[in-house]
């Protein structure tokens, strides 16, 4: 091996080392938040493409139709037709906000942070998304991220205009939860890989032949000190024994593939663990 | 000189590049991980030093960008084992040897699949495609089932689901069928820079034969 090879190979093989040993979680974060920072317009130019070639093709306009009129009844055709494209938008949008809104006005935590979904973002074997809210707007690193269906999963990394969001069917998001009308207990993850369109959750460490409700909800129990409690996450398919404790497949409560506007939590330590929501 | 120092500049675009690539959602969010696949198919065109250097700022921007550090959560196995009922102490212990990727091992493992890469050189500067072109599939499927088989060690329990193989495959399938653009590419760009590729003594005028 030449001597340029090997001083090369020796050098690496020190940097690498001192990466992996060296490197702090505070510097880490700190790196990963710059990374973020610097690719985040491409983030956002990315997520723009992609919302307006969605659009382009959800349009219902048939040419066809449109050219077997009259150039007086085609011309006036297409101008309903954008006119009321963009009102079904504008409608639903508004649907979407009301909804968002009414969540917010009923939820119990003070300080919700709207943020809008921009893009799905699927690294190799783990499930985010990016929203458009960042350190700036106040998201800190692990807070709960909600819809008026439930939870959605939690924060990760941050940029100052952008977060990632650890999807709960991430196997690396993991909630402490209760089964209602039951004492049952236990900690739901998603599964490793969980990467169909709507993957299931696994609720562990339940009671062996656990009575347990199918259909009943599955909430956050608050425990863990990250996610409050009462907080719906799913309910119940099916129940199955294992070798030393039962677990229950859990259907989740949000869409995860539908998701376009959701809420940051940003609670104050000393709530993390206060009563339970509505 | 100049090859290295464009490719280099084209590693950089490639993570940019990979940003603007949407995630196919009928084919369970499978996309095209262009930055990885773009070491690989450069790795073959690059000496060893320029090859090192690639690998660790692809190693170290991947994890900076992609890699999810754990959580507060990680506690919440232990805080809750006590509310737990019959399988409480079995929870505790589960959590206890749970552990998370580091950062910077993706430095490591795209050193190593960078050099097996290197291994093909001679083929590659003959102007063969085809055996460049199979082990880009080759590293890819290393590279993902590497990061998988240290995730399934770290977090215990060995879950192999249909979901695996799927992306595994998608993703493989992806990056084979744009390696031969990329590879031309780095032609292309080798002649207009006229780099030579330095193979044990030899020496090589890289016009693509």
């Amino acid at each position: 091996m030449k001597t340029l090879n090997a001083i090369a190979l020796m050098l690496f093989i020190a940097a690498a080392v001192a990466v992996i040993f060296f490197l702090d979680t505070p510097t880490t974060r700190a790196v990963q938040a710059k990374v973020m920072s610097v690719f985040s317009p491409f983030i956002h130019a990315s997520a723009t493409v992609e919302d307006s070639t969605s659009k382009v093709l959800a349009s219902d306009i048939d040419p066809k139709e449109l050219l077997s009129d009259n150039e007086r009844l085609r011309l006036e055709v297409q101008k309903l037709s954008i006119i009321n494209q963009r009102n079904e938008e504008l409608i639903t949008e508004n649907a979407q906000l009301r909804d968002a809104l009414s969540y917010k006005q009923r939820s119990p935590f003070k300080n919700l942070i709207p943020a809008r979904v921009i893009k799905r973002s699927s690294a190799t074997w783990w499930n985010t998304l990016i929203i458009d809210r960042g350190s700036l707007d106040g998201v800190g690193t692990d807070s709960p991220v909600v819809t008026n269906a439930g939870l959605v999963g939690k924060t990760g990394r941050l940029s100052p205009h952008m977060t990632e969001i650890i999807l709960l069917t991430d196997e690396a998001c993991k909630v402490s939860a209760a089964i209602s009308n039951t004492r049952e207990k236990g900690i739901l993850s998603g599964e490793r890989a969980g990467l169909e369109i709507m993957p299931d959750l696994r609720l562990r460490f339940l009671s062996r032949n656990a009575v347990i409700p199918v259909d009943g909800d599955v909430l956050s129990s608050g425990d863990g000190g990250v996610f409050p409690p009462g907080l719906k996450l799913g309910s119940v398919k099916r129940f199955e024994n294992r070798e030393v404790s039962g677990e229950a497949v859990i259907r989740p409560a949000v869409d995860f593939n539908h998701l376009e506007h959701v809420f940051v939590v940003s609670l104050p330590p000393e709530e993390v663990t206060s009563k339970p929501a509505p | 000189m100049l090859f290295n120092l464009v490719v280099m500049i084209l590693m950089v675009l490639a993570f940019a590049v990979e940003e603007m690539l949407p995630a196919i959602q009928i084919l369970q969010n499978v996309r095209l991980f262009h930055a990885a696949v773009f070491f690989f198919a450069a790795s073959v065109s690059v000496p060893l030093p320029t090859m090192l250097l690639m690998a660790f700022f692809t190693g170290f921007v991947w994890d900076a960008r992609y890699l999810m550090l754990p959580g507060r959560d990680s506690s919440v196995e232990q805080l809750t084992s006590a509310n737990l009922g019959d399988a409480g102490s079995f929870s505790t212990m589960m959590s206890d040897g749970s552990m998370d990727l580091g950062f910077g091992y993706s430095i490591l493992i795209f050193g190593v699949l960078g050099l097996l890469m290197q291994g093909i050189r001679p083929l590659f500067k003959k102007g063969r495609w085809e055996l460049p072109v199979l082990m880009v599939g080759v590293v890819t499927t290393m590279w993902l089932m590497l990061q998988y088989l240290l995730i399934t060690f770290l977090h215990g329990g060995f879950v192999f689901s249909s979901a695996v193989w799927y992306k595994t495959i998608s993703t493989v399938m992806f990056a084979m069928l744009s390696a031969p653009l990329l590879f031309l590419m780095l032609h292309i760009l080798a002649r207009t820079t006229n780099y030579e590729i330095k193979y044990e003594g030899l020496r090589y005028r890289f016009d693509g034969r």
